[in-house]
């Protein structure tokens, strides 16, 4: 039994898992453990064959990749002009026209009633009204609707990482709990590729065992306490009761995953920049990262925060950043200020064309990785100046829709955007009609 | 900058409170049943209210003639209880309908109330007032720490934010459990007794040794610049009491004399002009890593020096580049051949470092007179280094270095000589906490396989070149086993005896039953012994026994009185003393509990109630969340003294408040407060010297004294660029006056301030406020919020607001970060206002003794906030007899912080669940 620290923990989404050096796991490479796993997990509902099941055997996988920049970009750069197909990139968007056929952009849509400016950011996949206000309850974020019914197809259920945070987080669990996001490619990195020795397997495997025996005792005991408790405390143990159910059955899960050997890849570890004033570099390793999460099938569902906020004086070659991006956020209409943004916004267009580029250029059966991964990328800001959660810039790329337009909606009236997330619970094959505060699925976004 | 409410808005419709119910309303209808409207209640709805608001007209979107009566809603019951408190404040009928007749209005509360207060109370008996909650983050970490004599392990940070209600994180309905929760309850268990256990293993002898600075390759590693570090300014330099030691500097003299000449080395020193370029970064004692946890004296020996300006900065060809190409004499920087004595004091604050975690454990005075400084006695973390930081010196930022102390005088220097470290300390608890849990059984080593647990690396591979000594040496893992000749009855009853110190209850057989079958469990899986018991303890640890309080509905039993009084005033579980008690059964005793309360009162612990209750009432826990702009606050950007003081500022005043029992009024007003000289600066204050944080006398017509006008509350109330009145009015109205203000509408744009200073934030408000239905709410949120316009984003005073525009000249200057100011001052702060019985008020000096009459509304709000803490409950309709009863008993004492304390452990809502 061996539950690291938070502090020293680095798994995704469990933190039995132990990081190993790296010298450690390379000896015991290659070992090949079969275990017919997946179809003991697969829930009987998931048998029945139907096509469009995303569970159902040979389905196709299907997969989002949700980012969020938490300080925006300024719009009047951004938002492009005139509607449909033959619409104006902006000059933002000037960076992504050799990708424009592989995006839509959205204007005029936001999440309704997620006001309260910096706190917002952690509804950018929840929606959940009134962040900034006291009684405020998050609520489960669009990676981890998907993780609770495809997760167990991959060793991860999803990954949540950020930039420049170890706290904010795009992904939200079910109880309204946000799942603390990785922020080192190269942890990351080892615990998706690096195969571990049998005895280390058969280690984590007793660690796993012992993690389920310690949760079935206090399992125990909380059935045992709700006897003799009123209606609303039983509630609040029941809430116990069904966590430590979940998370046994994640080391379940987990311990299947534990036998089958992980996936070989070429790519070298990756190498995180040390001081956050990397950003950029930071997020051009992220986006590596997730690229190869994808490739190896590793993952389904991944979320990535770009804390901007959280980021200090920019380093960028040749280029004089003088204030932290927050502060250059506020830029109250100063051109020294604006000026400086443009320089760090275009470099998140040109890492988003690279990201769309990349993402093609890997063929899966038929298709490209792109025509199976859904890219969301956008922000809790309109306009971060102001503290404007309206007019989110929103883009989304690949999955399998038909792109190339702008999806112009009322600026003053917004439309709401949650509907964006009910298309893509539909495309993954979820038949979900609701998300959030939706009210239908995206008006003009069809699926390809 | 994040910030919890909306910014200011303009329209206001006074139909928007009763809105928000309505989601919440179509949802409770569906299982909540109607009851009968008590027959007064609904006559006096027909004649007096239901002109309006009926369901034809809906006057701001309210019917009450369809509203039906169901208790068993909350939402409808807020609603009921908001027509009950309208009608009471005589807000409702409107003036310029017709009156109820006195009697009428006075029949219709009762009628309603007795109603109210019926339902509800129905329920408590059956409920309780408080819903069953987990402990939160600060109350696991703190019980962990408890229980295993260890008041320095850090687990809070392993959990997610604690959900809030009522703003407190102490309320069941908020407190959530996840897996998240479960495996981080697992995890914490797990670190906590692994660092028990490594700090048994090591037990290193209490010594006492001198680190010398010329030691620290940290800071001998800058004596010389390179293509990285061109800036004198953040070089240091090698002296003897005030004579520059140039050859040393220029490496044609061993850095130290070393052991050969004692009495000279001794006297070596190194000097320096700025302070950390981050807190704990730049100047730090690298040859300390604190071997193991536990308690340490740390001593500084050092003194102020002056260096004179005309240095020489050179350029660096490349990174292999070491000897330079000399530039001219430069006036700007210093000049570290011609070094002279102190001309002032210099505060240095002192941190640990370890990774990515600075902790502030000291302060002192330098003086220009050699001395030696002893911070006194401190908790370190196994592999923490320490760091002085000269706080009032420049935090150089690219891209102009600039130091903003040089004058053609010269600038402030500091130099150091050596650290001296004794311990670890030990003393009756050292040792304890691995006693809970393993006895007398001894800790051995093993070479292959055990339990794993983390240690300070002795051997460390030595680095040179610029970064030498900068890197965090990584923790080193030996594997252990606790041995034991007859593991099964060893595990039982160290099972026994660890339950009866973690749980909070005495010890059942089922209990013991069931941690004992998941030891044989493991045994026979094949772990360890060790193994085996941490599996035990982790689920002991994890399990709702100890994770969950237990209170059952009606009056609460000892055990969960003592846990509810420990809660409330240790932030902990209840301590042996508490235990006792609730053993004997006499807790419940009024003298008894009144004695319990006033021994926790006094404890040291009680510093963890005082600084709970403010990280969540007025949310200093988050007053680093706001960054002072660059552009318009550049003399703040980086002060961590003075945000540091203002925190400190906060807790000193309230702690003191609750220690010698002074009033509630003090909260809005008091002739004295806290400060040392960098915040008694900040509030113009002049005759106070030095780092400590002492109690001064306030002159008459001082702004400062009550927790309105700290640095603290001004800064956390603002976003680090603007103030908003309205963000300020509604923050101040809410959390110390006690006024519910109802959320901004949804549809109305933010006032966006005006940072290049055309136009006051004030003058775009009144715009707003001219339209009646927006004065409504505003009058009760505004008027604090104009008194507070003379206090800037960091608390100063102000008689002009600064503004940005580069059409504009800025102010000459250069900030703290060597950058220049880019700042005017532009339109002057209008801070005069009414309060909305209509009385006028000039400024914030007016504005408080206005306020200050009304004691009585502080003092219940105060009390509110601190039922809340301490129940995990609001004060609801039913309570409010209860809250009047709490407030009479401590009247005579004038409110008195002290005295509501006590009158709220002795009261039915604590005593109750």
């Amino acid at each position: 039994m061996n539950f690291p620290a938070a502090a020293r923990t680095s798994a995704p989404y469990v933190s039995t898992r132990r990081p190993l050096s790296r010298r450690r796991f390379l000896q015991g490479a290659g070992i090949a453990l079969s275990l017919p796993f997946l179809d003991s997990m697969l829930p009987t509902f998931a048998r029945a064959q139907g096509s469009s099941n995303p569970l159902a055997p040979g389905a196709k996988p299907r997969r989002m990749f949700g980012i969020c920049n938490n300080l925006g970009l300024l719009s009047d750069q951004f938002f492009p002009t005139g509607t449909g197909r033959d619409y104006t990139l902006s000059p933002y968007l000037q960076h992504l026209r050799g990708q424009r056929g592989d995006f839509s952009v959205f204007s005029g849509v936001s999440h309704p009633n997620v006001d309260g400016g910096h706190p917002a950011d952690i509804c950018f996949l929840t929606a959940a009204p009134h962040p900034g206000s006291s009684s405020f309850r998050n609520t489960i974020s669009l990676d981890q609707h998907i993780a609770e019914r495809i997760g167990i197809l991959t060793r991860f259920p999803s990954l949540t990482l950020g930039v420049n945070t170890r706290t904010r987080s795009l992904s939200w669990t079910g109880t309204g709990v946000a799942i603390p996001p990785e922020d080192k490619a190269a942890e990351v990195f080892k615990q998706l590729f690096l195969q571990g020795t049998p005895a280390q397997i058969e280690a984590q495997v007793r660690k796993l065992d012992t993690g389920r025996s310690i949760l079935d005792t206090v399992a125990g005991q909380a059935k045992d306490l709700e006897r003799n408790v009123t209606a609303r405390d039983r509630d609040r143990l029941d809430q116990y009761f069904t966590s430590v159910r979940d998370l046994e059955h994640r080391l379940q899960a987990s311990k299947g995953w534990e036998r089958k050997p992980k996936p070989t890849v070429k790519a070298r570890m990756p190498v995180d920049p040390a001081s956050p004033a990397a950003y950029m570099e930071k997020v051009k390793v992220m986006y590596d990262l997730a690229r190869l999460s994808f490739e190896t099938d590793s993952t389904r569902a991944i979320t990535l925060m770009l804390d901007s906020v959280s980021t200090p004086v920019l380093e960028i070659p040749d280029v004089t950043i003088t204030d932290g991006y927050h502060n250059l956020s506020h830029h109250g209409k100063s051109e020294t200020k604006r000026s400086q943004l443009k320089v760090i916004d275009e470099l998140h267009m040109k890492l988003l064309a690279k990201l769309i580029d990349d993402f093609k250029s890997i063929r899966e059966g038929e298709d490209t990785l792109l025509d199976r991964t859904m890219v969301l990328y956008g922000s809790n800001f309109g306009d971060a100046n102001q503290h404007v959660c309206t007019n989110m810039p929103t883009i989304l790329a690949g999955g399998g829709f038909k792109h190339g337009q702008h999806l112009a909606f009322d600026t003053m009236r917004n439309y709401p955007l949650p509907n964006l997330f009910v298309s893509m619970l539909q495309r993954i094959g979820i038949e979900e009609s609701s998300f959030a505060s939706s009210t239908g699925t995206m008006r003009g976004l069809e699926m390809a | 900058m994040r910030r919890r409410s909306n910014s200011s808005h303009g329209a206001v419709r006074p139909r928007l409170p009763l809105l928000a119910f309505a989601a919440t309303l179509a949802f409770f209808s569906a299982f909540a049943a109607a009851a009968p409207l008590p027959a007064p209640t609904g006559e006096f709805v027909e004649k007096y209210c239901a002109k309006c608001h009926n369901d034809v007209d809906k006057e701001s979107g309210f019917d009450l003639t369809s509203l039906a009566y169901t208790p068993g809603d909350p939402a409808n019951f807020q609603q009921w209880v908001k027509v009950h408190d309208r009608v009471q404040a005589g807000e409702m009928p409107p003036k310029e309908k017709a009156r109820p007749a006195a009697g009428d209005a006075d029949a219709f509360l009762r009628s309603l109330a007795t109603a109210l207060t019926t339902d509800e109370r129905e329920k408590t008996v059956r409920e309780g007032r408080a819903t069953q909650r987990r402990l939160n983050g600060y109350e696991y970490e703190n019980a962990l720490r408890d229980l295993f004599s260890a008041p320095w392990l850090q687990v809070k940070g392993q959990f997610p934010d604690d959900g809030e209600a009522h703003r407190f994180n102490k309320v069941g309905e908020a407190l959530d459990v996840s897996h998240v929760h479960m495996m981080r309850y697992m995890g914490a268990a797990d670190y906590a007794m692994r660092q028990v256990m490594s700090v048994q293993l090591e037990r290193p002898a209490t010594t006492t040794t001198r680190y010398y600075a010329r030691d620290q390759r940290t800071l001998t590693g800058k004596f010389a610049g390179n293509i990285f570090n061109t800036s004198p300014d953040r070089m240091t330099y090698p002296v003897i009491g005030s004579t520059a030691q140039p050859d040393v500097r220029h490496g044609q003299a061993p850095v130290t004399v070393g052991n050969t000449d004692p009495k000279t080395r001794d006297l070596e020193a190194v000097g320096w002009v700025s302070s950390n370029y981050v807190t704990g970064f730049t100047y730090r004692w690298d040859s300390f890593r604190v071997p193991v946890a536990g308690r340490y004296r740390i001593r500084f020996s050092g003194y102020t020096l002056w260096a004179s300006p005309g240095g020489t900065t050179k350029s660096f060809a490349n990174e292999k580049d070491r000897t330079g190409k000399v530039r001219p004499p430069n006036p700007a920087v210093p000049d570290y051949d011609r070094i002279s004595p102190g001309r002032r004091n210099e505060p240095i604050t002192v941190y640990t470092r370890n990774g990515v975690m600075n902790r502030r454990v000291g302060e002192f005075d330098l003086t220009p007179e050699p001395a030696v400084y002893d911070i006194g006695e401190v908790w370190l973390l196994a592999n923490e280094t320490l760091v002085p930081d000269a706080s009032r010196l420049y935090r150089s930022r690219p891209n102009n270095f600039k130091n903003p102390l040089m004058t053609p005088e010269g600038a402030p220097s500091v130099a150091f000589r050596w650290m001296e470290v004794d311990g670890p300390l030990y003393d009756e608890t050292s040792g304890s906490g691995y006693q809970l849990l393993f006895g007398d059984l001894p800790l051995k080593k093993v070479s292959k396989g055990g339990v794993t647990i983390s240690s300070v690396a002795r051997k460390v591979q030595r680095e040179d070149g610029r970064n030498a000594g900068q890197r965090v040496v990584p923790l080193e893992e030996t594997g252990v086993e606790v041995e034991s000749k007859a593991p099964r009855p060893d595990a039982e009853r160290l099972l026994r005896n660890f339950l009866a110190r973690a749980y909070r209850r005495p010890v059942v057989a089922a209990d013991v039953a069931r941690f004992l079958a998941l030891f044989d469990d493991r045994r026979k899986a094949g772990l360890s012994f060790t193994e085996s018991m941490m599996a035990m303890y982790t689920a002991v640890l994890a399990s709702p026994g100890f994770v969950f309080l237990d209170e059952k509905p009606g009056r609460l039993d000892d055990y969960a009185l003592a846990t509810r009084l420990a809660l409330f005033l240790t932030n902990s579980e209840p301590d042996p003393v508490l235990r006792a008690h609730a053993a004997a059964g006499d807790l419940g005793r009024p003298d008894v509990l009144r004695a319990e309360t006033e021994r926790l009162l006094t404890d040291r612990k009680s510093q963890r109630f005082v600084e709970a209750f403010l990280d969540y009432w007025i949310d200093t826990r988050k007053i680093e969340d706001t960054t002072p702009s660059t552009t318009l606050y550049n003399d703040y950007y980086l002060d961590d003294a003075l945000t540091e003081a203002a925190l400190r500022e906060t807790q000193l005043f309230f702690a003191d408040l609750l220690q010698h029992d002074l009033p509630a009024r003090n909260l809005i007003d008091s002739d004295y407060t806290f400060v040392n000289e960098r915040l008694a600066l900040h509030y113009g204050i002049t005759d106070v010297k030095g780092a400590a944080m002492r109690r001064v006398q306030l002159p008459p017509d001082s702004p400062r004294g009550g927790l309105i006008t700290q640095a603290s509350v001004l800064k956390i109330t603002a976003n680090g660029t603007t103030t908003s009145p309205v963000l300020r009015g509604k923050w101040i109205a809410e959390r110390i006056l006690g006024l519910e203000i109802p959320p901004p509408p949804a549809a109305v744009p933010a006032v966006e301030p005006d940072i290049r200073g055309a136009v006051t934030i004030r003058q775009q408000l009144d715009k707003h406020r001219a339209d009646k239905s927006c004065a409504a709410c505003h009058q009760k949120i505004d008027p604090t919020g104009f008194a507070l316009e003379s206090f800037d984003i960091m608390g100063a005073w102000r008689d002009h607001y600064r503004a940005a525009d580069p059409e504009k000249p800025a102010l000459k200057g250069i900030g703290k970060n060597g950058q220049p100011f880019a700042f005017h001052y532009s339109l002057p702060v209008d801070s005069a206002g009414a309060l909305p019985d209509g009385r006028p008020f000039a400024n914030i000096r007016d504005f408080k003794k206005l306020v200050r009459e009304g004691e009585d509304s502080v003092a219940r709000n105060l009390a509110k906030q601190l039922v809340i803490f301490a129940t995990g409950a609001p004060v609801r309709f039913c309570d409010r007899p209860e809250l009047d009863t709490i407030l009479r008993a401590a009247r005579s004492r004038e409110y008195g912080v002290r005295s509501l304390v006590h009158a709220i452990v002795q009261s039915d809502l604590f005593r109750n669940k």
